[in-house]
């Protein structure tokens, strides 16, 4: 049900002066692009991929006509970042450490995982988000209506997107409207580490740190001296990793009613 | 903080018309139209790529970096085939043929690999074409800095000379538009036409489109298929690319202007049917020349273009918008209105009032990542219909019994 590229939208409204402001307004902006995707496929029953698409075009296209409108150009002026937080104790162990000398979007992101991962295996909530994507008429039956789960599902994707947009933006401290933005396709790359990761938070978690990883080793690269191999070839990096990533575990299992309308038949 | 300073739409839209078109009484072949006609042009030839795949049941995201390729595969081709034809009339003619060909070969082969991904490795296409459009822009970008590069800072490659290009007849010598390429566009969307709806092979891509098991038991080769399909959508695109060069930049450049995104929002508008990708290009070629118009002369920044583009894709995903807002305007004529045929590969979409999920067959359960847009709903559908839907009376009736089954239920 949820195969959106909604993270284009994320870093749509930051710029106001307080950080934490701005990252609730990305929340916000991206929540309520959630929403229109939501009430577009749901209630209007639009083809999912192609509504997100649209989502991503109007994403795609907004961010930098309000940078243009407020700022006078697609890139926003320089806003405070989010800063870095260490934790006294834990940032001295060795290697591990630089963990906790990061932003707070690392330590949302270490609340995240685990936390969505125990939502959706061991609420109640989780399991009616997996049975509306597995056997909606089994949620139905059971009295669980199958909108409302999709709605809630969609929307707490729109909140994680958002925090996803805010933390590249706040991280950098300025938004970059130029080309495909400074999101450059990363929602994509979300939905193959999803993939990848087979479905499961934590699945999930450790491709995004492998296409993370890549991201690095190739801004790395790009830095050594003498190094004969050009710079936007060492860029493919992740892309390509992506493509045989894909076409390695191409088979995955989906949620048996993924990306189809579910009507109950009481209206 | 936005809301403060509103836009007149009624003043954005005019401003947008005459910055699209000029005064066309006093002068139809302005320098405005000829911008107009230029985006067109190249929007034809993506906005069809666009299409075939979608027809054949793949959702090829991948014509940008599919023109890109065949861009550069242009440019390079037709400065090496220079010495040949040093000058005169004979070159005027076969440069840009060869040109387009080469085009075509780049744009095709680059097309074929997500294709061949898709059928022999499972891998989505939509994710696996959008990464290579990262793939192509960058891997351009060396090929022509580290091996092609025109003297010079610009990383482009050598200008061809006027006569190994699109001569701009009609039009003013600056303009940057050909109708030769104009008319190019027009045979090649018949070519498409023709191949969908009047030849075996058209009618097996539209087949493994509509319903890939019965395309399969009608021994259509389901992975050559899909590699032929995304092959030809390649090709198509890269001709659009090939177009970019010979008409436009004369070269190829890095910052390739996004035509093949535009494509996959002309080919939705055309409802992926070849014969409306003409006025739906036209559409987006005005919109996109009269931005930088509304944006010089009303000061709204262009990027606004991009919204409605969003804005348009989306009102066009949504027929059952439409259907509630007419049941809402008009409740009494319901039944005569006759059923709106919302594009055949979307068509399928409507199923969903049924409970689709409980219809799948076991064979679907192995199926991959809802393999596209247009096809998977379509899998669950029971009545057959891809064995009659060649011609619109297929599609009509279908339509038709869809009003029957809404007006009789009431769904209540």
């Amino acid at each position: 049900m949820f195969t959106t590229s909604l993270l284009g939208a994320g870093s749509a409204v930051i710029g106001l002066p307080a950080v934490w402001i701005g990252l609730l307004f990305a929340v916000l902006a991206s929540t309520l692009l959630a929403l229109l995707f939501a009430v577009v496929c749901i209630e209007f029953r639009a083809d999912q991929i192609i509504a997100g698409l649209a989502i991503w075009l109007i994403a795609l296209g907004l961010a930098p006509f309000l940078a243009t409108v407020y700022y006078g150009s697609v890139n926003s002026g320089s806003v405070s970042t989010l800063g870095t937080w260490t934790i006294p104790g834990l940032a001295a162990i060795p290697y591990l450490g630089t963990v906790f000398r990061s932003g707070p979007s690392v330590y949302l992101l270490l609340i995240a995982v685990p936390a969505t991962w125990w939502v959706l295996n061991r609420t109640a909530f989780g399991r009616h988000i997996r049975a509306s994507g597995e056997s909606p008429r089994a949620l139905d039956t059971a009295g669980v209506s199958v909108r409302q789960v999709r709605y809630q599902g969609i929307l707490l994707s729109g909140v994680l997107s958002g925090i996803g947009g805010a933390s590249l933006s706040l991280s950098l401290g300025q938004f970059v409207g130029t080309g495909q933005t400074m999101v450059n396709g990363k929602g994509f790359i979300a939905i193959v580490a999803y993939l990848f990761g087979n479905y499961n938070p934590i699945g999930a978690f450790g491709a995004s740190l492998l296409f993370a990883g890549l991201e690095a080793i190739q801004l790395r690269l790009q830095q050594v001296p003498g190094y004969a191999v050009p710079d936007s070839l060492i860029q493919t990096i992740p892309y390509v990793t992506v493509i045989i990533v894909l076409a390695l575990v191409g088979r995955t299992r989906l949620p048996e009613a993924a990306g189809e309308h579910y009507e109950s038949s009481e209206d | 903080m936005v809301l403060t300073s509103c836009y007149d739409p009624v003043e954005v839209y005019i401003q947008l018309f005459f910055g699209a078109y000029g005064n066309l009484l006093s002068d139809p072949f302005n320098f405005s139209v000829a911008l107009t006609l230029k985006e067109t042009t190249v929007l034809v030839f993506t906005g069809l790529s666009v299409a075939v795949a979608f027809r054949a049941g793949m959702f090829n995201i991948g014509s940008q970096g599919q023109l890109v390729v065949g861009a550069l595969a242009s440019a390079l081709a037709v400065a090496a085939a220079i010495p040949l034809f040093p000058s005169g009339a004979l070159g005027s003619v076969l440069l840009p043929a060869t040109g387009l060909l080469v085009g075509a070969l780049g744009g095709g082969a680059y097309g074929a690999i997500p294709g061949a991904l898709k059928a022999y490795a499972d891998a989505n296409e939509v994710i696996t074409t959008i990464m290579l459009n990262f793939v192509a822009t960058l891997v351009a970008f060396v090929l022509v800095s580290q091996f092609f590069q025109a003297p010079g800072q610009a990383v482009q490659t050598v200008e061809l000379p006027g006569y190994a290009t699109f001569q701009s007849l009609l039009f003013g010598a600056g303009s940057d538009f050909s109708i030769v390429a104009l008319a190019v566009g027009g045979l090649l969307v018949a070519a498409i036409y023709y191949l969908l709806e009047q030849t075996s092979a058209g009618y097996d891509f539209v087949t493994s489109g509509l319903q890939p098991e019965a395309a399969e038991y009608g021994g259509v080769d389901a992975e050559r298929t899909v590699v032929a399909s995304m092959a030809l959508s390649g090709a198509l695109a890269g001709v659009g690319g090939a177009v970019w060069v010979l008409m436009v930049a004369g070269r190829w450049q890095t910052g390739v202007p996004a035509f093949g995104f535009d494509g996959i929002t002309v080919s939705i508008l055309a409802a992926n049917n070849p014969l409306g990708v003409f006025p739906a290009a036209l559409l987006f070629g005005t919109l996109k020349s009269g931005s930088i118009a509304v944006q010089l002369s009303a000061g709204v920044p262009k990027q606004l273009v991009g919204v409605l583009r969003g804005l348009i894709v989306l009102f066009v995903a949504m027929p059952e918008f439409f259907r509630l807002l007419g049941r809402y305007v008009t409740p009494a004529e319901r039944s005569a209105r006759p059923a709106t045929d919302g594009g055949r590969t979307l068509e399928p979409r409507r199923n969903g009032s049924r409970p689709v999920a409980l219809e799948r067959t076991e064979g679907d359960r192995t199926e991959p990542v809802g393999n596209n847009g247009a096809a998977s709903g379509e899998k669950s559908d029971d009545r057959g219909e891809a064995s009659d839907d060649r011609g619109g009376a297929g599609s009509d009736g279908e339509g038709s019994e869809e009003a029957a089954e809404r007006n009789g239920g009431g769904r209540s």
